[in-house]
């Protein structure tokens, strides 16, 4: 055989190798990637990081985060909607997946994905947005930033993930029950939105305590409210809207693992079981703790009848909003 | 605790048996991803990223720079070499760099390139000690109206890389634009020129195309221009070392190009690349002899080399004193340090100085482990130049394939990588410059983000890229060198409009 010749069959070889190696193999035989739709810096990611980690010791397979980000979150999360329902590919997805579907609907359009193309893990967390403003702004209490957004419709800039994403929902919750309008400035996820904020280019934002609290105790931003029904624990005086007399601002970031739908029951089984073990390992413990992002953690039917429930409230919340135009 | 004391302190960290081994691992993982075409640091630094996990927060973090910054020393080596970059950082240099070893100077290309390299690496920490306190707080001032300011200017600026006409590159840039704005909308949610595919939506991916502009195309081009005409004259020993005027030459673009990419890196985007783009239009403006730049200049391959890794350098600003990545990269690393319970912030400097200052630390040692890693190894890297190119090149495209495979898992990917490769085989057989492309697809949604943060932010008055001050000059700067450089355009020969006209004949 020639030199040239045996070069040629190597590649040729190397080329044909990967599809012939895919067989029926113990689950999990090979790295699993969860998505993160967000990019890095956000809840999604930090909450994802901590449980790939956790589900890698108790697997003993790796278990990778990948970012596919852009319209908040859509694109991340349709990427998993048709995934192969193999168990390889998992996503972290915020509240936000039920709304964009709806945003979809109001837009008219066929939707970049639908709930039910994916199936339940389970919930990792749930943590209420809080209410930033950038601490040289002459707000110290929700009711002076309501009491000035009232005066000056229009005028208060708030940045958000994005379009219809977690952090424009709760803002437009609240704006709705306060009766207030906003500026929305959409970012390219909670990082952005907060450097945005910490940049003073926009005057307000709605996040999740873990990424503020270290920018509050260095004296860059001031948490004004809550959106929880109790009080943030690592934020004790500050007030809940609830507490305000707002009771229909309330919402909650949670963060769930899903699988697309299909994926095989025996492989769902193993992944409930390993975040169960997962979300109970001391170490996940710690990291949870350091984000200061309480566990909340459900599995199978009570997940489900948690996201079918939240799936209503926003779905009725982004009718509330109606269309939004971008200029 | 000062610079000085804060540094004393990090080197009882970082030269810790432990610590150095971590570092020595993390910059020859970088050289070799760096080397390879394709696969990127950001790959090699997610796949490493489980098995940090049971080390020390430091000594991760020390381990996961040491590939960022060590690849960007590899990937000039591709470049250089066999015209093919070998990270996203290197596509510039490719322009003089494989010139240069066409004249036989690939030895000295590639010695300056990692002399520049540490130069620009050291200075560019140095820069992350006394300035991570201060200088994110000057980078976060740019909002959305400063980086539509900074990002059209760079564009128009940037667009004429390598001589040539002006509506070439226009056309090239256009392209590159008209390619970016593939996928879903950041802002409304929209999918644009995705033909119904649902892998499109998440838009057009930097590597593919790069690996296709250069990787694919070059091979084409090789492939038929036969055997016989692509064998480069072999490489002697005496030619491994640059000339004294070579290194004359050599200094002032390495210092220029530590600061410019030490800044870019500063700002959210690709630092690395970009900073590359603008280290070379700035070498060719300020030379007495522009006319070489593209035939073989070596501050073509010093300024850029020197500027994407000051950029490494410059993005960790962001990260360790905000704790908000600029880069995917960077991300990366503050993923680490998550995992580890660490928020990188404006308060870990004071609450955990062992893992800054050991890492300001490490970074200096890293560079100096990479200078002596690379020196040695140019002469055995021109070596590849004996390897004859009926095999080298196949092996290209193999490594092309698989490091574009790498980065998302994706299919379409590759045929994005080949469907640019053919593009590119043909733009450069009717003479276009593909660079620009480049460029069109890494700034396209930036400016298009920019703008619409921008509107929003101002309820639609375009007033606000003139009420900010930053954003007025950044204008005002870009609008000057505009005028300029036209200028030049106009005196060349034949009126533009005149030019201009006979190009429309010729295609309507």
């Amino acid at each position: 055989m020639s030199a040239r010749r045996l070069v040629a069959l190597t590649l040729l070889l190397v080329l044909a190798v990967p599809p012939l190696t895919v067989a029926q193999e113990a689950y999990p035989s090979r790295p699993i990637t969860i998505v993160a739709p967000f990019p890095p810096g956000g809840v999604a990611d930090l909450t994802a990081r901590p449980v790939a980690a956790a589900m890698e010791r108790v697997l003993k397979n790796p278990v990778g985060v990948v970012n596919k980000t852009g319209a908040a979150g859509a694109v991340g999360m349709q990427s998993v909607a048709v995934a192969k329902p193999d168990g390889y590919t998992l996503l972290l997805a915020l509240s936000s997946i039920s709304i964009i579907p709806e945003a979809d609907k109001i837009f008219g359009r066929p939707p970049a994905f639908t709930v039910d193309q994916f199936a339940p893990i389970a919930l990792i967390s749930a943590d209420p947005t809080v209410l930033v403003v950038p601490a040289d702004k002459p707000w110290k209490t929700a009711k002076e930033f309501i009491e000035d957004a009232r005066q000056r419709p229009g005028q208060i800039s708030f940045s958000s993930s994005g379009v219809y994403g977690t952090l424009h929902m709760a803002m437009e919750l609240l704006s709705h029950a306060a009766g207030i309008k906003l500026r929305h400035v959409p970012h390219a996820g909670a990082g952005p939105a907060l450097t945005a904020i910490l940049g003073g280019h926009v005057d307000a934002l709605a996040s999740g305590p873990a990424v503020v609290l270290p920018h509050i105790k260095s004296g860059k931003l001031r948490a004004l409210a809550g959106w929880g029904d109790k009080r943030v624990a690592a934020l004790p005086d500050v007030p809940t809207f609830k507490e305000l007399g707002y009771p229909d601002a309330e919402f909650y970031i949670w963060a769930g693992l899903f699988a697309p739908k299909g994926t095989p029951e025996p492989v769902l089984a193993k992944l409930r079981t390993t975040v169960r073990d997962a979300v109970n390992e001391p170490e996940f413990k710690a990291a949870m703790d350091k984000l200061e992002t309480p566990v909340a953690f459900k599995q199978g039917d009570e997940f489900q009848r948690f996201f079918d429930a939240d799936a209503k409230r926003l779905a009725e919340g982004v009718r509330k909003v109606g269309k939004v135009e971008s200029k | 605790v000062g610079p000085l004391e804060g540094l004393a302190y990090g080197f009882t960290i970082a030269l810790t048996p432990t610590n150095l081994l971590a570092c020595f691992i993390g910059v020859l993982v970088g050289t070799i991803v760096g080397v390879l075409p394709g696969i990127g640091p950001v790959g090699a630094m997610a796949l490493l990223l489980p098995s940090t996990f049971a080390l020390h927060p430091a000594t991760a973090l020390i381990m996961l720079a040491g590939i960022y910054y060590g690849a960007m020393y590899g990937g000039s080596t591709t470049a250089i070499l066999v015209n093919v970059p070998g990270e996203a950082g290197s596509v510039v240099t490719l322009l003089d760099g494989y010139q240069m070893t066409r004249k036989g100077r690939a030895g000295a290309a590639l010695t300056i390139a990692a002399v520049g390299s540490f130069i620009a690496g050291t200075l560019g920490v140095v820069g992350i000690m006394l300035a991570a306190g201060w200088l994110a707080d000057v980078a976060i001032q740019f909002g959305p109206p400063e980086y539509f300011a900074i990002t059209l200017g760079g564009l128009l600026l940037l667009s004429r890389l390598s001589g040539g006409s002006l509506v070439h590159a226009f056309v090239m840039v256009a392209l590159g634009l008209a390619l970016g704005t593939v996928g879903m909308d950041t802002v409304s949610a929209l999918r644009r020129f995705t033909f119904g595919s649902i892998a499109l939506s998440q838009g057009v991916d930097l590597v593919p195309v790069i690996m296709g502009l250069y990787g694919v195309a070059e091979v084409l081009l090789l492939a038929e221009q036969g055997i016989a005409k692509a064998q480069v004259a072999g490489v002697r020993l005496a030619e491994l070392l640059p000339t004294p005027s070579e290194w004359r030459r050599s200094w002032a673009p390495i210092g220029r190009g530590s600061v410019v990419g030490f800044v870019t890196g500063l700002i959210p985007g690709p630092a690395s690349v970009l900073s590359t783009f603008i280290a070379y239009n700035l070498e060719k403006k300020v030379s007495r002899t522009p006319e070489q730049f593209g035939h073989g200049a070596v501050e073509g391959v010093a300024g850029p080399e020197a500027a994407n890794n000051a950029a490494t350098a410059g993005a960790m600003v962001p990260l360790l004193s905000l704790g908000i990545p600029f880069s995917p990269a960077t991300a990366i690393l503050l993923g680490a340090l998550v995992i580890h319970g660490l928020q990188p912030g404006p308060l870990m400097i004071v609450q955990r100085p062992e893992v800054f200052w050991g890492f300001v630390a490490s970074m200096y040692i890293g560079n100096l482990i990479l200078l002596i890693l690379n020196l040695p190894l140019v002469g055995l890297f021109v070596n590849l130049l004996r390897v004859p190119y009926p095999y080298l090149y196949p092996a290209i495209l193999v490594f092309s394939v698989l490091g574009v495979y790498a980065v998302n898992g994706s299919v379409v990917d590759l045929w994005i990588m080949l469907f640019m490769g053919v593009l590119g085989y043909v733009l450069r057989k009717l003479g276009f410059e593909t660079a620009p492309i480049v460029l069109g697809v890494v700034l396209a949604p930036m400016i298009e983000l920019a703008l619409r943060q921008s509107l929003a932010m101002s309820d639609g008055h375009y007033g606000i890229f003139f009420q900010r001050p930053i954003a007025a000059t950044l204008l005002a700067v870009g609008l000057v060198m505009i005028v300029l450089s036209l200028r030049t355009f106009v005196r060349r020969g034949l009126d533009w409009r005149a030019r201009m006209a006979l190009l429309e004949k010729g295609e309507s």
